[in-house]
């Protein structure tokens, strides 16, 4: 199951550890922007999927009524 | 009863042995025996194995009986239901049992039992008692249960992990069931924009077939087991009254044993069936199982926005608590740098006024001393000035002596000298003049000018005196000046003389 919803998950556990480590003061200033940057391509990432087709998803649907 | 069956049985025989009967008049014989025994309608246990109607609403079965532990038919019967009847115990039982009047059920049926000369044996249905079947169902839902719960799967689909965001859905359905149009629309058009995956794997939903058509439905998805997050198996729209199909064993085990979730929204408001019972997720209608999908979606799009304005709190914070620690800082350092600053400064002053006193101690100290020396100095050098200037004067004197007698004695000298020179001079200017006229006169006699007023020429080639004829050639140009003028010439001839 893992496999298939892999992106969301992991995109969720990262943005949550980064949050965690945020919040006990575990990131310098020189680490902060780079995870600022990491957290909102995530973020837009998953919102993407939630929202757009995936062009490869369509193309399996396709194949399945070829079928 | 009994009794009373005996005797006509013991007059039959008697009949057959005397006589030889047609045949109808031997079913004549059965149909009044049949009917005479049978004269009140009798409530009858017995399984449907065959149901249909014709036309005009008469309805036509075939009763059996199975062996208590087993498949094999012990007892058969044809039945009818007259349309008169089925009109008013098809929607009692249906209603009562929530399940259709079909093939497969055990019936409780109060009969007339029937003979006809050339239909022969069969029964008249008059009334069904459905609490007989209801218990039946119920026993028969029980075994189902207990028997999937030995077998230790009931629990294994709803083991199954459902992905944070199901959006690849694969569908369970009657393609022209209202509800599974309405669910797609609901899905599609969902507020929040979501996108879903669907795709529809139909199957037959109700019935003898549903069983199969389903278990073939979900063996296509099994193929894509990887690509689907969900199995959703909907029926809506139908009647409430043929689900029997989902209290299957064999489909229930099917479910058990799939490797993705399986929700339900068969569209039901009594009991659960088995396939509700064993499946991930039990939801009522395709729409609830829409609201269900979506709200799953939205879920996580929520926790994904919570963790995104926590985040964002957290940084927000983070740089407020920097902007604080700056400033403080800068409160505190520039009061601190400026204490610093004033020590330094007072130090400075300290040191410097300390020099100063030391310096000038110091200084007054060798002043003093310096004073002394210079007076001493002074004095010795006063001492030594006069012994020196005693010894000048008196040197100026005897050179000024010294320098008159001199001077006398050159003046004469000079003035002889200079009488002489004066005479030598005077000689030397005259020799010289007359030098000079002698030079002049000589010079006027070779100056060319004179010359060729005297009638003499100058003869040039190539801007050169012409003083051979042999290096002239034939037609060369040649200049001839005189004191007045020149001419320009071309030679004719040359004629050497040596």
């Amino acid at each position: 199951m893992s496999k298939k919803n892999g992106s969301y998950k992991e995109a969720i556990t990262e943005i949550e550890e980064i949050l965690g480590q945020l919040e006990n003061n575990e990131l310098d200033v020189d680490e902060l922007s780079e995870k600022v940057k990491r957290v909102s391509q995530l973020v837009s990432l998953c919102k993407e999927k939630l929202h757009n087709t995936e062009q490869e998803v369509d193309k399996i649907l396709k194949e399945m009524d070829n079928n | 009863m009994s009794v009373k069956l005996r005797n006509d049985c013991q007059c039959l025989t008697l009949g057959i042995m005397n006589e030889r009967l047609k045949l109808s008049e031997l079913n004549g014989l059965v149909k009044k025996t049949v009917g005479e025994a049978f004269t009140a309608p009798i409530w009858v246990i017995a399984e449907i194995s065959e149901l249909k109607t014709n036309r005009s609403g008469h309805c036509y079965l075939n009763l059996i009986e199975k062996e208590e532990n087993g498949d094999a038919i012990v007892a058969q019967a044809r039945a009818t239901i007259w349309s008169y009847t089925f009109r008013m115990l098809q929607p009692y039982f249906e209603s009562t049992t929530g399940q259709q009047l079909t093939e497969g059920l055990k019936v409780l049926l109060s009969v007339s039992v029937e003979f006809h000369e050339l239909y022969g044996f069969s029964l008249n249905i008059r009334d069904i008692d459905p609490t007989y079947t209801l218990g039946d169902m119920a026993r028969r839902r029980r075994e189902i249960i207990a028997r999937l719960q030995a077998d230790g799967v009931a629990e294994m689909n709803k083991e199954l992990e459902l992905p944070l965001v199901p959006q690849k859905i694969a569908i369970i359905s009657s393609p022209t069931a209202a509800g599974y149009q309405d669910f797609i629309d609901q899905l599609i058009k969902n507020p929040a924009g979501y996108k879903f995956h669907l795709k529809l794997f139909s199957a037959i939903m109700q019935g003898n077939q549903a069983e199969s058509s389903i278990i073939s439905a979900l063996e296509q998805i099994y193929l894509y087991e990887d690509f689907f997050d969900a199995v959703v198996i909907i029926r809506g729209g139908g009647s409430q009254a043929d689900l029997g199909c989902f209290d299957n064993y064999n489909l229930a085990y099917y479910i058990t044993q799939f490797p993705l979730p399986v929700i339900t929204g068969i569209g039901h408001e009594k009991d659960d069936s088995i396939v509700d019972m064993v499946a991930h997720t039990r939801l009522k209608t395709p729409t609830a199982v829409a609201e269900f999908l979506i709200s799953g979606v939205a879920q996580f799009e929520l926790h994904l926005n919570d963790l995104r304005n926590r985040f964002t709190d957290v940084i927000e914070e983070w740089i407020a608590e920097a902007k604080r620690n700056i400033e403080q800082f800068t409160r505190v350092i520039a009061p601190l740098t400026r204490e610093k600053l004033l020590k330094g400064y007072s130090l400075l002053n300290q040191t410097v006024w300390k020099f100063d006193k030391t310096v000038k101690k110091f200084i007054k100290n060798h002043d003093y001393q310096l004073d002394r020396k210079e007076e001493i100095i002074r004095h010795d050098f006063k001492d030594f000035t006069q012994l020196q200037l005693r010894i000048l004067e008196k040197k100026t004197r005897f050179l000024s002596v010294i320098l008159r007698r001199m001077t006398i004695a050159n003046h004469d000298q000079l003035t002889r000298k200079m009488q002489k020179s004066e005479g030598l001079i005077r000689k030397i200017i005259s020799d010289n003049r007359h030098q000079l006229e002698l030079a002049y006169q000589k010079a006027m006699l070779i100056d060319p000018n004179q010359i060729l007023q005297r009638g003499y020429s100058i003869t040039t080639y190539n801007g050169k005196a012409l003083k051979n004829a042999d290096t002239l050639i034939p037609n060369a140009i040649i200049e001839t000046r005189f004191y007045n003028g020149q001419i320009i010439s071309e030679v004719k001839e040359i004629k050497t003389e040596n």
